[in-house]
């Protein structure tokens, strides 16, 4: 009788598993799909006094290549080794995988800077020089980061639920877009010709949207940065001296200030305007 | 003199006393306005221009009047200057200014200090270590920080210890222990990281007690921009630039001053201004210039001094940034109106003869050169003969693939060849993805990068600055609109 037909090689064929299978296709990167397969685990010390947040600290020194990711993939391998089909289908057949929907919007190549930066940085363009604008823009940014934190003047108030003063170097997309939407206007006179007798126009306050808002606020500060005087020279004057009135705007000092209380005014004394009745209908 | 004329001194003068005296009776009292010797002008206005001790006097003379033709017109809103102008060098002072620190960036709790010999052992690569207060001083005494470096964003200027730093060190330190001089040129491509290399061998050699001596740009000494003067009794005649060299000693003795206190002279120096004894200290040495016109005499004793054999002598290191000024002809023009090669220039011939090989220093050394990918004239030779080293350096002994001369160019120079015919080369290129790491991670604690680094962010950086090279990882995660 030959040795194989008993039943102790069947035996042997058996394997004990120590853990359990994973019963779904595990959420996250699928084994041949990962390009990032380097270790590139963190190396900082742990630190006792718990500053850091826990995201950046590691638990240990993990051995190479033990990762989440590996070892998600390692327990796929294990899967089709058993047999088993454990790849997602949205993973398996393309190459990167396929992206997570709904995209975020910084995905997309036309909004992937923040709103309000997009539209400065046109705002700062000349000769449809684009790149060079967004060049200034980042100075601009780089400039708030290590300026010292900003003095407020309790009399020309930031927009409500501004967060304190030295939050905002740190934070210098938000510390542009205070700066500009605390100073925008929140009307604009507009003229409507010959109704107010004698040839003169009427002037009627009309609201503005939050885009005509802001760039009404940033040419009111390009004017006066046009009118400044650069105290060094190179290619980072035009930037400091934009962000040097940024400044000066949320510390109060800027006389942008003052042209958006005089179109303010001019709005408030106008106001009866809006019931004329050469205008009805038209607004 | 008559009673009328002595009384005539006492009177108040003015336009209205008919002064009948003659003019030489009394010059002195007669008011200037009266006694205005008639200069030659063409008009009125012009003649009162001239006279600059002119008072009150009221009016603007003849002002020709009715129409004038009005050239120009258009340009009436000419922009008028507020305000004083800038001093000379005012401006260029605040675009070169440099900052080490920002109040703002997030104090890192785990950011260690160099030490001695941090930057030579293994286990701190792709680590991340802030340089000591005195080190900052001395670096910034020998102008090794540049204002394109993004030393302002943070709160200590700190260093990524990458594995050719150590490297670098390593070798730097087998040389001192073997009391031989090592001879390296740190090549690579743009904003790879070779100044900051330079930066991290000097902050090395300042830890561990050398005497460094750095020229911070190779351009200084060879676009015609510091004085010259010919060398006398020097046959083919040198040239010494006085101004560059006294600055260059001034940086030495700042950045070196504990040093150079506790080295001493070992033969006098009677030629100099003050008469040096031997066992001086060096510092003392460095001291005796003052002006420009003994830079030169003192810089030499001086290098004369650590150069001198059998001496007892901290180990030395030379740098220069910037290869490719020194290693072509220079914008410099002899007496006879011919350019002057840059190795006829005395201080850069110092530099190349050690970068040549033919300096020993007592207690070993080191001869660093670190080329420029940014403005940097072409120099076939010292690339092709950097092409050589390397490929000699990986291939070994053989030299089936070094490079060779081009037959039919004219553009080679033996003297480059010469002096770049023994050096070592350590090539830069991107860091490793554990190395960008750890950066990331600095900068993310820093508060200067806002996302969370993890193995997709940090591959995404490294990707997209070429493979990790540095100073494009920092165009990609800090110099953006996208914070």
């Amino acid at each position: 009788m030959p040795p194989r037909l008993n039943i102790w090689p069947a035996c042997r064929a058996l394997s004990i598993r120590t853990r359990a299978f994973a019963q779904a296709a595990q959420p996250g990167p699928a084994a041949h799909s990962r390009g990032l397969a380097d270790n590139t685990t963190s190396r900082l010390p742990p630190s006792a006094s718990g500053a850091l947040p826990p995201s950046m600290l590691p638990e240990s020194e993990p051995p190479a290549y033990t990762s989440k990711e590996n070892e998600a993939a390692l327990n796929q391998l294990r899967m089709i080794e058993y047999g088993l089909s454990p790849l997602d289908s949205s993973v398996e057949g393309h190459k990167y995988g396929l992206p997570e929907l709904p995209l975020p919007s910084q995905k997309h190549t036309k909004h992937r800077y923040d709103a309000v930066i997009t539209q400065v940085t046109k705002l700062l363009m000349r000769d449809g020089k684009l790149a060079k604008a967004q060049r200034d823009m980042a100075m601009i940014l780089n400039y708030l980061r290590t300026s010292p934190p900003p003095k407020l003047d309790p009399s020309k108030p930031l927009l409500p639920g501004a967060p304190p003063a030295h939050h905002l170097p740190l934070d210098p997309v938000l510390y542009l877009g205070l700066a500009i939407d605390s100073v925008a206007p929140l009307i604009r006179m507009r003229g409507f010709k010959g109704l107010a007798g004698g040839g003169k126009s009427l002037e009627v306050p009309m609201p503005l949207r939050a885009r005509q808002r802001r760039r009404t606020a940033f040419q009111w500060i390009l004017d006066v940065v046009n009118k400044k005087k650069s105290k060094g020279s190179g290619r980072t004057m035009f930037p400091h001296r934009v962000a040097e009135e940024i400044v000066a705007v949320v510390e109060g000092r800027s006389s942008v200030w003052d042209k958006r209380l005089q179109v303010h005014k001019a709005g408030t004394s106008n106001r009866a305007n809006l019931t004329h009745s050469g205008i009805k209908g038209m607004i | 003199m008559s009673a009328p004329n002595c009384l005539r001194g006492l009177v108040r003068p003015s336009a209205t006393i008919p002064i009948s005296a003659p003019r030489t009776a009394a010059p002195r009292v007669a008011p200037i306005a009266l006694v205005r010797s008639a200069p030659f002008s063409t008009t009125a206005i012009n003649a009162r221009r001239q006279d600059p001790n002119q008072q009150g006097g009221g009016g603007k003379g003849h002002v020709r009047q009715g129409k004038k033709l009005k050239l120009g017109k258009f340009k009436k809103n000419a922009v008028e200057s507020k305000g004083k102008p800038p001093l000379p060098g005012e401006r260029k002072a605040y675009r070169k200014r440099i900052t080490l620190s920002n109040d703002n960036a997030i104090p890192v709790p785990w950011l260690k200090d160099l030490d001695a010999d941090d930057l030579a052992s293994a286990k701190n690569i792709a680590r991340v270590l802030a340089l000591p207060e005195e080190v900052q001083d001395q670096l910034r005494a020998s102008e090794a920080f540049k204002p394109t470096q993004c030393w302002g964003m943070f709160r200590k200027p700190s260093l990524l210890v990458r594995k050719e730093s150590v490297d670098l060190m390593n070798r730097m330190q087998a040389s001192v222990d073997r009391k031989q001089t090592l001879r390296l040129v740190v090549t690579g491509d743009k904003v790879t990281g070779k100044s900051m290399m330079l930066l991290q061998a000097m902050a090395h050699a300042f830890l561990n007690n050398w005497i460094v001596i750095h020229v911070p740009e190779g351009q200084e000494l060879t676009t015609a921009c510091t004085e010259y003067a010919p060398i006398p009794n020097t046959e083919p005649v040198q040239y010494m630039q006085p101004v560059y060299v006294l600055k260059l000693l001034q940086a030495i003795k700042r950045a070196n001053e504990k040093i150079l206190a506790k080295t001493y002279t070992v033969s006098g120096h009677p030629e100099l201004p003050q008469n040096i004894t031997p066992n001086t200290p060096l510092l003392a040495l460095c001291n005796a210039a003052k002006e420009p016109d003994s830079a030169w005499p003192v810089f030499q004793a001086l290098w004369n001094e650590l150069t001198a054999q059998g001496a007892n002598r901290p180990p030395i290191l030379l740098s220069l940034d910037g290869l490719a000024h020194v290693m072509r002809v220079s914008d410099y023009r002899s007496p006879a109106f011919e350019l002057i090669h840059s190795h006829d220039l005395a201080l850069v011939r110092l530099f190349t003869d050690a970068l040549g090989g033919a300096v020993h220093f007592s207690a070993g050394g080191a001869v660093l050169a670190a080329t420029s990918r940014n403005n940097a004239p072409r120099s076939p030779s010292m690339e092709l003969s950097l092409a050589q080293r390397e490929a000699e350096q990986t291939a070994g002994k053989e030299a089936a693939e070094v490079p060779q001369k081009d037959p039919f160019f004219r553009g080679y120079d033996d003297r480059v060849e010469a002096v770049l015919r023994s050096v070592q080369v350590l090539r830069l290129g991107g860091v490793s993805k554990l190395e960008a790491r750890a950066l990331m991670e600095y900068w993310a604690a820093s508060g200067m990068l806002r996302a969370t680094v993890d193995e997709k962010t940090v591959t995404e950086k490294w990707t997209l600055a070429g493979s990790g090279v540095l100073g494009e990882m920092e165009r990609a995660a800090l110099l953006t609109m996208r914070i």
